[in-house]
């Protein structure tokens, strides 16, 4: 009989409190007596070790079935590149161009632009491959690495505006408060790596999405599996810093009166357990101050990798970096993270109103290279195979311009293009497709809950299974829909 | 060993069962004779009415059946779906029905798993057909009459009238009615916790603030009963125990400030709703005009401004301005606004009834859309953005946040099948809902001179109707968990089929009567919690281990739960201990300073957010400006609930992150050098400036292998220290160290 959340579990004394221990064998400031502490108390015993394995919320569980991914790289293409200029061929928009778009084709124009004409893709496409998978020349790189991918030409969302489409694309549906899918992902699977976030989102310097936190919010589930703001250089999670005005050798001293102050609370109090585990929490915080920055020390890489990468020069740097400390996140364990190229509004995004040749030059220039990047720097390491990523924006655009001298596109929300690769991903897979006109997805339509649940099969997780029981409900990313799309896997 | 409590849920689950199974126990719900011998044609019709009930009726009955097909009653299956008609008497072979349970089809499989009928409920269906397929005279199945194992019906524990036990004393109830079956389980009280432990406790759990160390020592002194007992008024009186207790109200009633979306626009005035909660503490209103006033304040007769200000719960939720399909938004809107005044006030998931009947309790589809239909003449329908989703301030009469109706005589509310904006069916009334038989009315239409339709008046008027069992039990349920940690109902926005199952129901009943009693004044049930034995005991047992054997969970309150300070009276007690805490009441909300690296969240960079002033950002965290978009990092590491949806329960995680911000956050370390400045002014000695330090975080002086700790790490640090004022240092850290103790953040 499940129950309210919360109280998943009668057996134990406060709820979910006592499950939820942080706690970890081994160094951190074990040599002050922390792990002596614990061990003395049976904490191990009773906690650590019991037959559900691990009690720790990120602790590492096991996927419902065998898969191949471990790890998920989600690169949000903020804005929604549109899929015509990109990964989606339309050599009737050219016979079509400066036609009116056809009458029985129903749209909502969003936030009322003007309506301009039918417009072709601004770039030629290419075979990629021995695949052969047309992709346009605003991503040349990413081409070399066609046969890594299956691009979905027939995603569809349920909204035209960026704050919903993004809550949309992180949480399912269009309205907040629900769990994000990295979320989701660490609460069915925990993390490898108990010193770093399990789930981590790194965001474009120029700003957030639109919507902010809710994007990676835990939504109704605990706040321990919420995604954790990474910044690419100095420290990259807040609060990781000693403070100048102790610095690390007082703040060593510090910890050791702590753990005997703890010490002493403890003798005198039964049934501690969260005391315990408040006391391991600082062991693991402890480690953290060591281990994260070195996720984000480059100072290890070649230059080899840093000019592949492109993170010496302009416009590659920055999302060169963050590629780069993704890769490095993975290697460590960490389950799940999440990119935005684009932050804030309109053309600092790819949110490509006012010219598609502009907008996307400079946006595309900014990550083809790193991603592709990416791509064969996993290869090379053996981690493409048990890493999924996934490209894509929050909807797609619109085939026609929003006027004569103005050839940018409206948002789409009908039919757009999104692509996965590694992780137990069949590469060189077109799947779906748009009409005629790049407008609306007509064959093997994807719907964001068929995407999400896809997403999960390739981590391992039955959509329909992973569930959290919340105010009367067994809740789910996808709710009540989504199907898999086999087509797409290995 | 003791004997471990039965496990409410199993049995409750077997009595469902066997009352299901029990064929005359339905008969006798659905208001028949009982038949007395097997050979009846109305027995082996009951059993199959049961299996029926049980096994068929969740899809196929109500408004719009699955297939078609509705099998509550003979017309129904005569008829039968869009595959013809489903039994045919006496003719087992040409009956569909039966053709498809026993291949296993029907009900069909669930999460991949077959659902087939044990062979007896097959045997059953096929002899009653074989036998010409009685069926009583009109007889309609009702498939929320009675519970099952599968869900619950109006039978249901939380549904019956409150049934309060006889006590001899007002002043010992709690603790004679816990008593009893504590006892039965060889389980009891741990002694009184000592006056330190409970002066700290009431403390925090009254006013969310720690205890001065003069209010300590003058209990200390004195801690008698009566003593106790005038601390306890005096902290009832407070408008700080306003403050605190309006703030587990602001998580049911999903208050924030902003829109949330792409624009997170400020809800002006939102903070006039927050101070008319706490002043609505504070001054005791009654709860049944607590309800009232925040569903109906512009509708009942003393209509003021500050009644007006109360409807400012129905604008709190999130409001997408630029929605995808604003047709389909108003029903976004709706559900808000049944899912937090069903939630709120009757601990029922009414939302789950807006695509389907609920799969778990009593409220149909029609149910929702009663509820649905008082809000519905309101600004539900998108209208100009400025006025982000509410009535203007003419309409309301008040420059406030605040709800009214917009249309005196609304267009009819459409039941839509499976929620479908376009798929209307039925017209829904505006009325209460109908798992209250006793209570069931339609609303009545306005007169012609109301400015309104009414119908949110009688929805509330519904809700603290004397013979509504829910709204009480569900108030004190709520006041008992933030008191003992623990809901005596754990699930406490849930009281229905998949909530947790009463094992204190006398309890709770005899606290929901007293309400009833006090004309629904919550301090004096504050005060009975607070003053039971129950309440006062220590959080640590002598005889743990055993106890904790028989009783892990702590259900039958046998010792008090020790409690991590919530993220708003962590960073209070924080600044309490600082000496930094402006007490300053009401007023505009005040935004806290954040770093630069946390705003890197928002889409809006630079000018979005403005801190407040330093003197501003020191009052309490129920002060903070609650934006939708960016919750401050302090607070999110510690557990702050999204404000999208109400929470009755926070959930309480222990992360690193928590760590980290308690070791490193800049503010932490403010707070520490200023907590630091005050024992040094406070005393010359170091001897005592350790006292000081350890009565102003801890509320006890240190003993003395804690003194002599505190004092090497000072000197440790003084000496390693030659540059500039070390002294300040050296003490600072001791004050961090102290913030960071499990005994800062732990209450007993």
């Amino acid at each position: 009989m499940s129950t309210e959340r919360g109280t998943t579990s009668k057996n134990f004394p406060c709820g979910l409190v006592r499950r939820q221990y942080l706690w970890q064998l081994g160094a951190g400031f074990a040599g002050l007596a922390l792990t002596a502490l614990l061990e003395g108390s049976g904490f191990f015993d009773r906690i650590g070790f019991s037959n559900e394995g691990s009690t720790s919320p990120l602790a590492p569980k096991s996927p419902h079935f065998r898969c191949r991914a471990k790890s998920c790289i989600f690169l949000l293409m903020n804005g929604g590149p549109s899929q015509v200029d990109t990964f989606d061929p339309k050599p009737e928009l050219e016979k079509h161009a400066g036609m009116a778009m056809p009458a029985d084709k129903k749209y909502i124009n969003s936030g009322g632009r003007a309506v301009g004409y039918l417009t072709p893709g601004v770039r030629p496409f290419r075979p990629g491959g021995e695949s052969g998978i047309p992709i346009s020349d605003f991503f040349p790189h990413i081409r070399e690495h066609a046969d890594k991918l299956a691009v979905i030409r027939s995603c569809y969302t349920d909204t035209h505006a960026h704050g919903s489409a993004l809550i949309q694309m992180n949480t399912g549906k269009p309205l907040m408060g629900r769990p994000s899918l990295g979320s989701w992902v660490t609460f069915g699977l925990g993390s490898e790596n108990q010193n770093l976030p399990g789930y981590v989102v790194m965001l474009d310097r120029r700003g957030g999405p639109i919507s902010g936190q809710p994007n990676w919010s835990s939504g109704f589930i605990p706040a321990a599996y919420q995604g954790t703001l990474f910044r690419s250089v100095g420290n990259p999670i807040l609060d990781l810093q000693v403070p100048s005005t102790f610095g690390s050798e007082t703040q060593r001293d510090q910890l050791q009166l702590l753990s005997h102050l703890n010490a002493e609370h403890l003798e005198e109090r039964s049934g501690t357990d969260e005391l315990l585990a408040r006391i391991a929490s600082y062991d693991l915080a402890y480690r953290m101050q060591s281990e994260a920055p070195e996720a984000v020390d480059l100072t290890q890489e070649s230059q080899a990798t840093l000019d592949a990468y492109g993170i010496e020069r302009e416009p590659t740097a920055e999302f060169g970096r963050n590629c780069l400390i993704a890769r490095r996140l993975v290697e460590r364990g960490v389950r799940f993270v999440q990119l935005y190229s684009g932050g804030g509004h309109l053309e600092e995004t790819w949110d490509a109103h006012e010219s598609v040749e502009k907008n996307h030059s400079r946006h595309a220039s900014e990550v083809d290279q790193p991603i592709a990047t990416l791509l064969s720097d996993l290869e090379q390491r053996g981690l493409l195979d048990s890493t999924l990523v996934i490209w894509g924006g929050e909807f797609g655009r619109m085939p026609f311009s929003e006027g004569v001298n103005k050839p940018g596109r409206n948002h789409n929300p009908y039919g757009f293009s999104m692509w996965l690769a590694g992780g137990g991903v069949r590469g060189g897979t077109v799947f779906g497709a748009t009409d005629e006109l790049g407008f609306a997805a007509v064959e093997n339509p994807v719907h964001v809950h068929d995407l999400h649940a896809t997403i999960l099969h390739l981590m391992g997780l039955d959509h329909t299974r992973l569930t959290y029981f919340h105010q009367g409900r067994d809740e789910r990313l996808t709710d009540v829909y989504g199907n898999v799309c086999h087509d797409l896997i290995s | 060993m003791l004997n471990a409590p039965p496990f409410p849920t199993e049995n409750l689950m077997l009595r469902c069962r066997s009352i299901i199974w029990r064929s005359g126990a339905l008969a006798a719900a659905l208001g028949l004779p009982i038949a007395s011998a097997d050979d009846t044609p109305r027995d082996p019709w009951s059993r199959v009415a049961a299996i029926l009930s049980e096994r068929c009726l969740e899809c196929h009955a109500s408004l719009n059946p699955s297939g078609g097909l509705d099998l509550s009653n003979r017309d129904g299956w005569e008829r039968g779906g869009d595959s013809g008609p489903a039994i045919i008497p006496s003719d087992i072979d040409s009956s569909f029905l039966l053709q498809r349970v026993e291949a296993g089809e029907m009900p069909p499989e669930k999460n991949g798993q077959l659902q087939k009928l044990p062979d007896d409920e097959i045997d059953r269906l096929r002899e009653w057909i074989r036998s010409g397929a009685y069926w009583p005279l009109h007889q309609q199945l009702d498939p929320f009459e009675i519970s099952s194992s599968k869900r619950g019906g109006r039978d249901w524990w939380s549904l019956q009238p409150i049934d309060p036990p006889a006590v001899p004393s007002k002043a010992t109830a709690i603790d004679d009615l816990l008593q009893s079956s504590r006892a039965s389980f060889g389980l009891s009280l741990a002694p009184p916790a000592p006056p330190r432990q409970i002066i700290r406790r009431l403390y925090f759990d009254l006013i969310g603030l720690p205890p001065s160390p003069e209010q300590v020592e003058l209990f200390v002194q004195n801690p008698t009963l009566e003593e106790y007992e005038k601390i306890v008024d005096q902290l009832l009186d407070s408008r700080h125990f306003a403050e605190r207790w309006a703030r587990y109200w602001f998580d049911v009633a999903r208050f924030a400030e902003t829109n949330g979306y792409e624009r997170d626009a400020v809800k002006s005035h939102a903070w006039k709703y927050r101070d008319w909660v706490i002043d609505a503490i504070h001054d005791d209103l009654p709860f049944d005009q607590f309800v009232t006033h925040q569903l109906a304040g512009d509708e009942i007769v003393e209509r003021n401004e500050h009644s007006v200000i109360a409807t400012g719960f129905l604008r709190l939720g999130t409001w997408d301005d630029e929605p995808n399909d604003p047709a389909e938004y108003v029903y976004e809107r709706l559900e808000d606004l049944v899912h937090v005044t069903s939630t709120a006030f009757l601990g029922m998931t009414v939302k789950c009834a807006r695509c389907h009947d609920h799969k778990f309790d009593p409220i149909s589809q029609m149910d929702y859309y009663r509820m649905a239909a008082c809000f519905w003449p309101g600004p539900v329908e998108a209208r100009q953005r400025e006025w982000n989703g509410g009535p203007t301030s003419e309409e309301l009469g008040f420059d406030v946040l605040g709800w009214t109706d917009i249309q005196r005589e609304p267009p009819p509310l459409f039941v839509l099948i499976k929620g479908d904006v376009h798929r209307p069916s039925a017209v829904a009334k505006p009325g209460s809902l109908s798992f209250l038989p006793e209570t069931y009315r339609d609303f009545r239409d306005a007169d012609s001179e109301a400015k309104t339709t009414l119908r949110r008046l009688q929805l509330a008027e519904w809700i603290v109707d004397s013979k509504n069992p829910l709204t009480p039990r569900v108030i004190v349920n709520r006041l008992w968990q933030h008191h003992f940690g623990e809901g005596l109902i754990r699930t406490s926005d849930n009281f229905g089929f998949n909530g947790d199952r009463p094992i204190h129901q006398s309890l709770l009943d005899w606290l929901a009567a007293e309400l009833h009693r006090q004309q629904w004044r919550l301090k004096p049930i504050h005060k009975l919690m607070v003053m039971s034995e129950t309440y006062r005991q220590s959080s640590t047992h002598p005889n743990f281990d055993d106890q904790y054997a028989g009783d892990p969970s702590n259900r039958y309150l046998w010792h008090a739960q020790r409690r991590r300070l919530d993220a708003e009276s962590l960073r209070d007690a924080i600044l309490s201990t600082s000496g930094l805490l402006d007490l300053r009441v009401g007023g505009p909300s005040f935004r806290p300073a954040i770093s630069e690296e946390a705003l890197e969240g928002l889409s809006m960079k630079g000018n979005a957010y403005q801190p407040s002033s330093e003197e501003e950002c020191r009052r309490r965290s129920i002060y903070i400006f609650a934006k939708r978009a960016l919750t401050v990092p302090f607070m999110a590491t510690f557990d702050v609930c999204d404000s999208a949806i109400p929470t009755g329960r926070r959930e309480v995680t222990t992360v690193a992150p928590q760590a980290l911000s308690m070791l490193n956050n800049s503010w932490v370390v403010q707070q520490s050098q200023q907590f630091a400045k005050r024992v040094c002014d406070g005393a010359l000695q170091d001897e005592g400036r350790v006292r000081l330090a350890w009565r102003l975080a801890l509320n006890r002086d240190p003993r003395k292998s804690e003194m002599q700790a505190a004092l090497n790490h000072v000197q440790s640090i003084q000496d390693s220290d030659r540059s500039e004022p070390s002294e300040l240092r050296a003490w600072a850290s001791l004050c961090h160290v102290l913030l960071n103790t499990n005994e800062f953040i732990y209450v007993d």
